[in-house]
């Protein structure tokens, strides 16, 4: 890997753990407040590419891990990876692999401003928001014995705002691709 | 950043942090293979006394716990509603005695002993050239270096917008703090490789 594919990660990885700092959101029509936190993890996918993105997030993992409180709400140390909701951690590592796969699958520079936005939003969705959730879902229905349906009922309320974090992926997505396009070199 | 470490002497801070580990991974699987209820209540009280040996003030060592408690909680709940209070007590002792130990943990070892023993555990890993393990302690300080450095590029592009009559929105927030942090990438990797941190490339 080249230092500059290194550091990208890691500048990733400072951008994730502010993005934890913003005050979470309510909006009216979803049920739950939307952190900003899981909105870095699709954005590391979009911006960064597949081998790039996942580094990013496995490093918020293991600055979580070793004891330094990066995660949304000030949480850190080994103590959350002993959540119910741990799978949707385990998941980000997942979401941002995808979403960065299918960027670079689907994007390309000479595409139309739309087609790179709908391009990016397909991505951020199968990765942020399908992947993510089968993760979290399993875990959460495999730790509980509550079973797949009556998990996926209780993580229901969270899809709507992960959709509204996919579109959001999408046009910085398109908007960094425009300012600063680091997509098109392949780490 | 502060760290969840805490300074002491305790038993736990004296023991090496692979041992640490190797027991959190050993109860861990301890925990999910009995389903007996006062067997994981034991468990639970210890796991509680083995976070109370760092001797942490009462108050730090609630709100520590505080936001993985409320999920194991409302889970928790959720699972006595739609399943039986046995699998809802069995759900809850096992986390609570698993968050209780890991963060003993977390309190009793410091940030250099887990990169140490990171990057020893890395060390296969080298050698079948998946990673280079000295990259991960490299990777690790650069983000420590650099949160303060996007907390403040954050602070001044809300300032800008509230300058210009604007309300910062996420769209508007993120664009500008993404593009202007990773445009310093080129530079701090020249001044990594001018300083040879990495060897030969």
């Amino acid at each position: 890997m080249l230092t500059r594919d290194l550091v990208l990660a890691a500048l990733f990885t400072a951008i994730i753990v502010v993005l934890g700092l913003l005050p979470p959101i309510t909006l009216g029509f979803i049920p739950v407040p939307i952190t900003a936190q899981s909105l870095g993890v699709m954005t590391a996918g979009v911006v960064l590419g597949a081998k790039r993105g996942t580094i990013a997030v496995l490093l918020v993992l293991l600055l979580a891990a070793i004891g330094l409180p990066v995660l949304s709400g000030g949480r850190g140390g080994l103590g959350v990876f002993a959540a119910p909701t741990t799978g949707y951690l385990i998941g980000w590592v997942a979401a941002a692999f995808v979403t960065g796969l299918a960027s670079e699958k689907l994007v390309r520079a000479q595409q139309s401003g739309l087609m790179q936005g709908i391009g990016f939003f397909v991505a951020s969705l199968l990765g942020g928001v399908i992947v993510l959730y089968a993760f979290g879902v399993t875990y959460l229905a495999l730790v509980t014995g509550l079973g797949f349906s009556k998990a996926f009922l209780g993580s229901v309320a969270f899809i709507p705002g992960d959709v509204l974090k996919a579109v959001i992926a999408a046009l910085v997505g398109r908007a960094v691709m425009v300012g600063y396009p680091l997509l098109p070199q392949r780490a | 950043m502060r760290t969840l470490y805490v300074e002491g002497r305790s038993v736990l801070h004296r023991m090496p942090p692979r041992a640490k580990l190797l027991g959190l991974a050993t109860a861990s699987i301890v925990l999910f293979a009995t389903r007996s209820i006062p067997l994981l209540g034991m468990f639970c009280v210890a796991s509680a006394a083995v976070y109370l040996l760092p001797r942490l003030a009462p108050r730090e060592a609630f709100e520590r716990l505080r936001p993985v408690l409320l999920t194991i909680v409302v889970v928790g709940l959720f699972t006595l509603l739609f399943d039986s209070a046995i699998e809802a007590a069995v759900f809850v002792l096992r986390l609570t005695s698993l968050m209780l130990l890991a963060a003993a943990v977390t309190a009793t070892t410091g940030i250099s002993a887990f990169m140490e023993e990171i990057t020893r555990l890395a060390m296969p890993l080298e050698r079948i050239g998946l990673v280079r393990a000295a990259d991960i302690g490299l990777a690790v300080g650069l983000v420590i270096r650099f949160v303060p450095e996007v907390l403040a590029r954050t602070q001044a592009i809300r300032d800008a917008h509230h300058a210009r009559g604007l309300k910062p929105r996420m769209l508007t927030l993120a664009v500008p703090m993404i593009i202007l942090t990773l445009g310093s990438a080129d530079e701090i990797a020249a001044a990594i490789d001018a300083r040879g941190l990495r060897g030969q490339n």
